[in-house]
């Protein structure tokens, strides 16, 4: 796989321009309910990005032979086996994690951002393209859980990361990390970043 | 039509294997982790006295562990409860002195009540209220008074009475019957 700017332009899609949080409006359900700590918000990507991207790979490879009845169950049989993969890992090798994720991550079974990316996309591209695309989905999915995340926990609990970054002088704003708060973060994101890509900004260009 | 039984039959056995061969070498992993978790909250219910040895007794009601000291004494007994609070389950372990007189302790093993409301029930200003109460008797709370522990009462959570109440009825509940179930035996013996 040769990344060419095609390539490129196939993740940069995913990550900026169709931002699945901020553009499609993709996965409410894990983008609100987890995103009370950035640690959440990243572990919530990280595990809908591998889930995206494995799913993606061989939907591109098999899609030739799968015949078109039978299209959906056999691609929410393979998104199931990988959330059910990502699922058991979490608990193992992170326990604390998958406690706090508690039932979203079997839910990314049902993240309609994951069989789009394959039914718009990894079935009716090479293998290359789909793993680039489907990268640049979960990187613009957990990009914005985090950011979600950031803005909750630092505004609703006065920390980082875990780690206290206000003095103890800041009475938290625990709306915030309440389900309302994620309403009126996600709203206010989703308005800014909005307004970024259609005013220019020089910043989001670039990351693109 | 063959070819799609044929291409979906594949497809789902390969799963299945592959499901089959992460699950059987994980799960080892898994059940250590969960085992850990629940040796640190039994730990932790009887702090002071080091490392305690637990084993699970084989009595009917709740799971009851039966905790000693590495000298082999008494040292009382965990009582695994569980409730449902304002969010979802709550699982407690609740510890009790040698003689079922009183509670020792409480841990909150887990719980998903709201952030800053509820979710204080884990917090050790709440937990410790339980301390030297009578399992015997329903656990009470009052709200914004001052508990009397002679009557069994804790101080409800201002703005997560149904979390307290989870709590409060988890107790009287799951470890009322525990004691009746452990004091019966005693004397049976």
């Amino acid at each position: 796989m040769k990344s060419s700017p095609s390539i490129v332009s196939h993740f940069g899609a995913g990550l900026i321009k169709n931002n699945p949080v901020f553009v499609q409006v993709l996965g409410m359900c894990p983008t609100l309910a987890v995103t009370t700590s950035v640690a959440n918000g990243l572990a919530m990507g990280l595990a809908t990005t591998f889930v995206v991207v494995s799913a993606a790979t061989i939907a591109s490879i098999i899609n030739r032979i799968v015949p078109g009845q039978v299209r959906i169950p056999v691609y929410a049989v393979i998104i199931a086996t990988f959330v059910t993969i990502a699922d058991l890992v979490l608990k193992a090798f992170f326990p604390p994690l998958s406690e706090a994720l508690g039932p979203y991550v079997p839910l990314i079974v049902v993240n309609c951002m994951i069989m789009g990316r394959i039914e718009a996309f990894a079935t009716r591209n090479a293998v290359g393209p789909s793993i680039a695309d489907a990268l640049g989905t979960g990187a613009g999915f957990t990009g914005a859980l985090m950011v979600l995340g950031g803005v909750r926990e630092i505004l609703g609990s006065g920390e980082l990361f875990g780690a206290a970054i206000f003095g103890s002088g800041y009475t938290p704003m625990l709306i915030m990390i309440l389900p309302a708060g994620a309403f009126i973060a996600l709203g206010l994101l989703m308005a800014l970043f909005n307004h970024l890509q259609a005013g220019g900004s020089l910043i989001l260009r670039k990351a693109a | 039509m063959k070819k799609m039984i044929l291409v979906l039959g594949i497809v789902t056995l390969l799963s299945g294997v592959v499901l089959a061969a992460v699950y059987t070498g994980l799960i080892p992993r898994i059940e250590e982790n969960e085992q850990a978790a629940l040796e640190r909250s039994l730990s932790a219910l009887f702090e002071g006295s080091e490392t305690p040895e637990f084993e699970e007794l084989d009595t009917e009601g709740p799971t009851v562990y039966r905790a000693e000291s590495q000298g082999g004494d008494l040292l009382g007994f965990a009582v695994r409860v569980t409730t449902t609070g304002y969010g979802g389950e709550i699982r407690l372990l609740v510890g009790v002195s040698p003689d079922l007189s009183s509670i020792a302790g409480l841990e909150v093993v887990q719980q998903v009540e709201t952030p800053g409301l509820g979710a204080k029930i884990a917090e050790e200003d709440f937990r410790s209220q339980f301390e030297g109460l009578d399992p015997s008797e329903p656990v009470d709370y009052v709200k914004n008074a001052e508990p009397d522990t002679e009557e069994n009462e804790i101080e409800a959570i201002s703005g997560a009475t149904i979390s307290t109440e989870a709590v409060a009825e988890g107790v009287s509940d799951d470890v009322g019957r525990a004691v009746e179930i452990l004091s019966e035996e005693e004397s049976r013996q």
